[in-house]
């Protein structure tokens, strides 16, 4: 339970900065996406099962808070946190360059199955246009942003308990 | 030492199936149910809650802007002594302000000036709230249906067609600008009368498509609606062609155009709520 309401703080104060502060801080046409930050933080710090549930959340406010098709942005944070959760999960993770990397190719993979998600409900034009445009801007942008708060979220994230291996988070 | 709760390994697919087939069924649901369908009217309910934020953030940033380009325009004056800087900065506070109520009426005038003669019946409003997203071109603005607008109404700005409006809240409404992705209009080159429909693009850019290979399109034409479809008024300037490319393999040209209204310096809207019928031809009298 101790770790539900921290994820809730945070998946609440990224829907708050993303209404207030995202449309301020964009530059050129990549806006950093506040809630997928979060749920991917979530995946790392707390196991694939977490950041799904997260990933779900935090992917239905974004659709909720925009005009896309209901549930798209749901099922791509669900599955891209599960698998990066999971994959994080079976590496051995000292500092913070992994995580970030992680952060960084998770952000990337959930902008190219949105795109491919919009193509096929016809909501999409152009891929590849949307890859150098949008996804990869996009990608960099969070994970730019995500190296100045992963270590403060992950910390407020973490649910901490004795240790049994050597492996480190952030 | 303290380690990180995951280490039990547990990834439980059976939840990752259960929420995707959750989201598949939004989605679904999405698309099957109408507009007034229950999660329609959730996203309605959410962006009722979420517009005044979003005017709030438009608030706090436009200082920001002004402060971004005070600072740079004081970078000129800074080898000057302490008092004439003071002095320097007042004068650059009230020229801000001045400026920006200059700047304001002539936006406004413009805003008039592009609807006059048009005999149109329009209602004003201000943008307040910017794209969250780079999905998506939308803007929100503070009409709403307590102002007489409707959803599917067209949206003009000074220099020209903005968009249209897709979802309308008691006191604000978003607009799909014409420049998105899934927005298509109606529209035609002036000079040569080639119909076609404007299309937005991923990267914020705009297309007319659907313009045959028969007719001459050159860059620098201007584009406006063709009234076909009844959405948007006949004669709204849409942009300028910049770049044409003719296949003569190809049905249909690819023509490029740059947007009269962008987003960028927009502030004030007019919102179309009503229009004359159009003269019918050869009715007598």
């Amino acid at each position: 339970m101790n770790k539900v309401v921290p994820a809730v703080l945070a998946i609440a104060a990224a829907t708050l900065l993303q209404a207030l502060l995202g449309p301020a801080i964009a530059i050129g046409g990549a806006i950093p996406n506040f809630l997928l930050i979060v749920a991917i933080t979530l995946a790392l710090v707390q196991g694939p099962v977490s950041g799904a549930v997260a990933g779900f959340a935090a992917g239905l406010i974004f659709d909720l808070l925009n005009t896309g098709p209901v549930g798209a942005m749901a099922l791509v944070l669900a599955v891209t946190c599960w698998l990066a959760g999971l994959l994080f999960q079976h590496m051995f993770a000292e500092g913070w360059l992994l995580p970030l990397t992680v952060l960084g190719a998770a952000s990337f993979a959930a902008g190219v199955a949105y795109s491919v998600i919009l193509l096929l409900l016809g909501e999409g034009e152009s891929f590849w246009l949307s890859m150098l445009t949008i996804t990869l801007p996009g990608a960099v942008y969070n994970t730019a942003l995500a190296l100045l708060v992963y270590p403060w979220l992950a910390r407020f994230l973490r649910q901490e308990r004795p240790v049994q291996t050597f492996r480190r988070l952030a | 030492m303290k380690s990180p709760a995951h280490e039990n390994r547990t990834s439980r697919p059976l939840l990752l199936g259960v929420l995707i087939v959750v989201s598949l069924l939004l989605i679904t649901g999405w698309y099957r149910e109408g507009d007034g369908g229950p999660l329609h009217r959730i996203r309605d309910g959410v962006h009722t809650v979420v517009a005044p934020v979003s005017a709030v953030g438009e608030v706090i940033t436009h200082p920001l802007r002004v402060v971004g380009g005070f600072f740079g325009d004081l970078g000129v004056s800074r080898g000057g002594i302490a008092e004439l800087e003071r002095q320097n900065a007042e004068l650059r506070r009230r020229n801000t302000e001045l400026e920006e109520a200059r700047q304001q009426n002539i936006r406004l005038k413009q805003l008039l000036r592009f609807v006059q003669g048009k005999d149109l019946k329009t209602v004003g409003g201000h943008v307040i709230g910017r794209p969250n997203n780079a999905w998506e071109g939308v803007v929100t603005i503070d009409l709403g249906g307590r102002d007489g607008v409707k959803q599917g109404m067209p949206v003009v700005s000074g220099s020209g067609l903005l968009g249209q409006l897709i979802e309308v809240a008691p006191n604000s409404s978003r607009v799909r600008l014409i420049t998105d992705q899934r927005s298509g209009v109606a529209a035609m080159v002036q000079r040569s009368r080639a119909e076609g429909i404007a299309r937005g693009t991923i990267d914020g850019g705009l297309t007319l498509d659907f313009v045959s290979t028969d007719t001459t399109v050159n860059a620098g034409d201007a584009v406006v609606t063709s009234g076909m479809g009844g959405v948007y008024p006949k004669g709204l300037l849409v942009g300028e062609v910049t770049e044409v490319e003719k296949d003569p393999a190809a049905l249909y040209q690819t023509i490029q155009m740059r947007p009269a209204a962008t987003l960028g310096n927009t502030e004030e809207v007019l919102v179309i709520i009503g229009r004359p019928p159009a003269p019918k031809i050869g009715a007598g009298e």
